[in-house]
């Protein structure tokens, strides 16, 4: 029998509004301390792990080895491997699968799984046109030829580019597509506050509890998630004035997440590794699955873990009620109201090649201790976030437990996983 | 806005806030007529509360190669007790005068992890004005307190060249120097040490200007000593354990823009790193770690 995966647990740092306290903080420095806090608190201090899978959305050029070179700063043995994997939203749930499988496979003992992002710290590039002529001068042989080059500079080139969160091949940004999306799927407004207003009641109620006390270390004086709204409430979201979709639009900065500063780091073992360190043993990493859309085409962008959770399911012999809980990443409340809405639908399910409806949701299971919402979405530290979390939930519920994770990603996108408590 | 308090048998100056750095570097640099043998102020100059500015520590960090963390590098606590040096060497009883002098060599503890969000009581006074077969040399004492509690001292040695003090001069140890292929070769840009000013508040120009270097007898401007230490450090980040002390000796100064290399070592109490030219043939610093609790 090959090796079961298993979750030890989860470290990450508090969740920031981007242009806040982690401001200037840098990918690296982020990525270190959610390694440094994992590493204090299961004693990993100059150990060589098998390998460390991070990466970032939003990342410098300069940063091609962001995780190996946040290894080195950090207190793992410098023996220990890192690659850097990138999948949009979907990034650290997909570096927990890499790793997963690698332990699965019997190739790894350990690794950790991880993620981080600043919009903060965001990368600017300089304008295509002038790239191309900076390196057709770089590429120069004589002076005449690389005043030849920059003599085709004109001042709209010098205009900087920054990051977008635009999709290339339409142009539209991931808000105006999840507004098409929630007005096909006839998502209200209401039921839009209603579940962003849930996400930050659960999540504050998870922070009182002390759910986080091991899973969070601060960091530059954070201590807590610092968009989590205590005191919100549908009566104040429905104050909000439309963000997307036009002036009759549904969507609103208080059901969409915002630009967030974080990371997350999950740490995953073998049986064996795990027993031998003396080390928890959370829950094992049953099966993942990534499905993709064809956005470009006019499909729903952020729909794509629908089709990856249909197949997953049918793989596993699994319905929705087998489930003890369920974690659907709040890229805006109304993916996961247009997520749940797809499950439910038989046209839709049947229309992705899958047997039939996925099947309705107990609400009650959703999220239990708030999700990106609340907590904010450092894009890249989102999918490790939720893995050492609902890791957690799981074994706190008792062996046998299950949970689904599932997780959209620009590209139309989709990673999902399933996990259960040992 | 200065108090004179006693603690200790030492009295306390206590400042209000930071120093205004310039008007201080310029009396600290002026040379006063003075008969008879050599003074240093006895007092300790002290600023107390003092607030670390996350966005300051930022830009340190990432000009000197440390990873920002919660808990700060030594050398930046260094910085943050700098202005105090300049204070006290602009006082007119100082014979010691920036000017001229010579930083040769730094020595720090650091007994915890001290983090970017604790108000520190910053304190530095002078000591040990002693012969040196160049001049004298004199002692800039640090102390770093948290409330009551020592959480960082520092030593910082300055040659002040053309000082006589009427003592023999004692020979000073320096710990050879093999050369060796460096590790890592940093190339330090010419305006490395306007990067460092704007970060450490040192206002001398002599790290900035070719007009000011050449009038100390250097063809260009050196980078600050504090920087090449501070780079050298952060080349053990992530091994640094959460209390340790370290030394440094600077043999010679960097002229700017140049290579130079590094070349580190393990020792039995911790680690060594030698910042050389770039072939690895001579040392400009070389400093060491010592940790009883060297992880791995």
């Amino acid at each position: 029998m090959s090796p079961e995966a298993v979750i030890v647990g989860g470290n990450r740092i508090p969740f920031t509004k981007a242009g806040g306290r982690y401001a200037q903080a840098s990918n690296h420095d982020m990525l270190t301390a959610a390694l440094d806090g994992l590493v204090a608190r299961y004693g990993l201090a100059g150990e060589r792990v098998g390998e460390v899978a991070g990466g970032a959305v939003l990342k410098h050029s300069r940063d091609f080895n962001l995780t190996r070179e946040a290894v080195l700063s950090s207190a793992l043995s410098p023996l220990t491997p890192a690659c850097d994997v990138q999948q949009a939203c979907g990034t650290s749930l997909e570096t927990t699968v890499y790793i997963a499988n690698k332990i699965r496979l019997g190739q790894i003992p350990s690794g950790i799984a991880s993620g981080v992002d600043s919009a903060s710290d965001a990368p600017i590039a300089v304008s295509e046109p002038l790239r191309r002529i900076l390196l057709k001068a770089n590429a120069a042989k004589t002076v005449q030829q690389r005043i030849a080059a920059f003599s085709k500079i004109r001042p709209q080139h010098l205009a900087p580019a920054a990051p977008s969160v635009k999709e290339p091949r339409t142009g539209l940004s991931m808000g105006q597509h999840q507004a098409r999306t929630t007005e096909s799927w006839g998502i209200t407004r209401e039921a839009q506050d209603e579940l962003a207003a849930t996400s930050h009641a659960n999540l504050a109620a998870a922070w009182d509890g002390g759910f986080f006390d091991d899973l969070v270390t601060p960091y530059l004086g954070v201590t807590k998630d610092t968009i989590l709204r205590p005191d919100t409430s549908v009566e104040k979201l429905g104050a909000l004035k439309p963000a997307f979709g036009g002036p009759e639009g549904t969507m609103t900065a208080g059901n969409s997440t915002a630009l967030s500063d974080g990371a997350a780091a999950v740490l995953l073992a073998s049986r064996e590794w795990a027993e031998e360190h003396h080390l928890p043993m959370l829950a094992k990493v049953v099966d993942a699955e990534v499905a993709a859309v064809d956005h470009p085409s006019g499909a729903d962008l952020l729909l794509a873990p629908v089709a990856a959770t249909g197949r997953i399911l049918e793989r596993n012999g699994l319905t929705v009620g087998d489930f003890d809980l369920v974690e659907i990443h709040e890229a805006f409340a109304s993916t996961v109201l247009a997520t749940l809405a797809a499950w439910e639908s038989e046209e839709y399910c049947t229309g992705l090649g899958l047997s039939g409806a996925i099947g309705t949701l107990d609400r009650s299971k959703l999220n239990v201790n708030g999700s990106s919402l609340a907590v904010g979405h450092p894009f890249a530290a989102t999918g490790a976030r939720i893995v050492a979390s609902l890791a957690k939930m799981l074994h706190q519920r008792g062996p046998g437990s299950r949970g689904l994770i599932s997780v959209c990603a620009a590209g139309g996108l989709g990673v999902v996983a399933i996990l259960e408590a040992v | 806005m200065a108090a004179v308090a006693t603690r200790a048998e030492r009295d306390v100056e206590v400042l209000a806030g930071t120093p205004n750095l310039m008007p201080a570097f310029a009396r600290s640099v002026l040379p006063r007529p003075h008969s008879g043998p050599p003074t240093i102020p006895t007092r300790e100059a002290v600023i107390r509360n003092y607030s670390q500015d996350p966005a300051r520590l930022a830009a340190y960090n990432r000009l000197t190669g440390f990873t920002l963390r919660d808990a700060v590098p030594p050398t930046w606590l260094h910085v943050l007790t700098f202005p105090l040096h300049i204070h006290l060497l602009s006082d007119k009883e100082s014979s010691i005068k920036l000017l001229g002098a010579v930083h040769v060599s730094n020595s720090m503890t650091l007994h915890r992890p001290v983090s970017v969000s604790e108000r520190l009581n910053l304190g530095v006074h002078l000591d040990a004005l002693r012969p040196h077969r160049k001049g004298a040399l004199v002692d800039l004492i640090g102390t770093i307190r948290v409330a009551d509690e020592v959480v960082w001292e520092g030593i910082s040695t300055y040659l002040a060249q053309g000082v006589t003090v009427p003592v023999e001069a004692q020979p000073t140890d320096r710990e050879p120097f093999e050369p060796a292929t460096p590790q890592a070769l940093w190339s330090l840009p010419l305006d490395l040490g306007r990067q460092y000013r704007a970060v450490s508040g040192d206002p001398n120009p002599i790290h900035t200007s070719r007009l000011a270097a050449r009038a100390f007898g250097f063809p260009r401007p050196i980078i600050h000593g504090m920087w090449t230490y501070a780079r050298a450090l952060a080349s053990f980040d992530g091994r640094l354990p959460g209390a340790y002390a370290t030394r440094v000796a600077f043999t010679k100064p960097i002229l700017l823009p140049t290579t130079v290399g590094l070349i580190t070592h393990r020792t039995d109490a911790g680690y060594r790193a030698v910042v050389t030219d770039r072939r690895g043939s001579a040392p400009h610093l070389a400093m060491s770690v010592d940790t009883p609790q060297l992880d791995q």
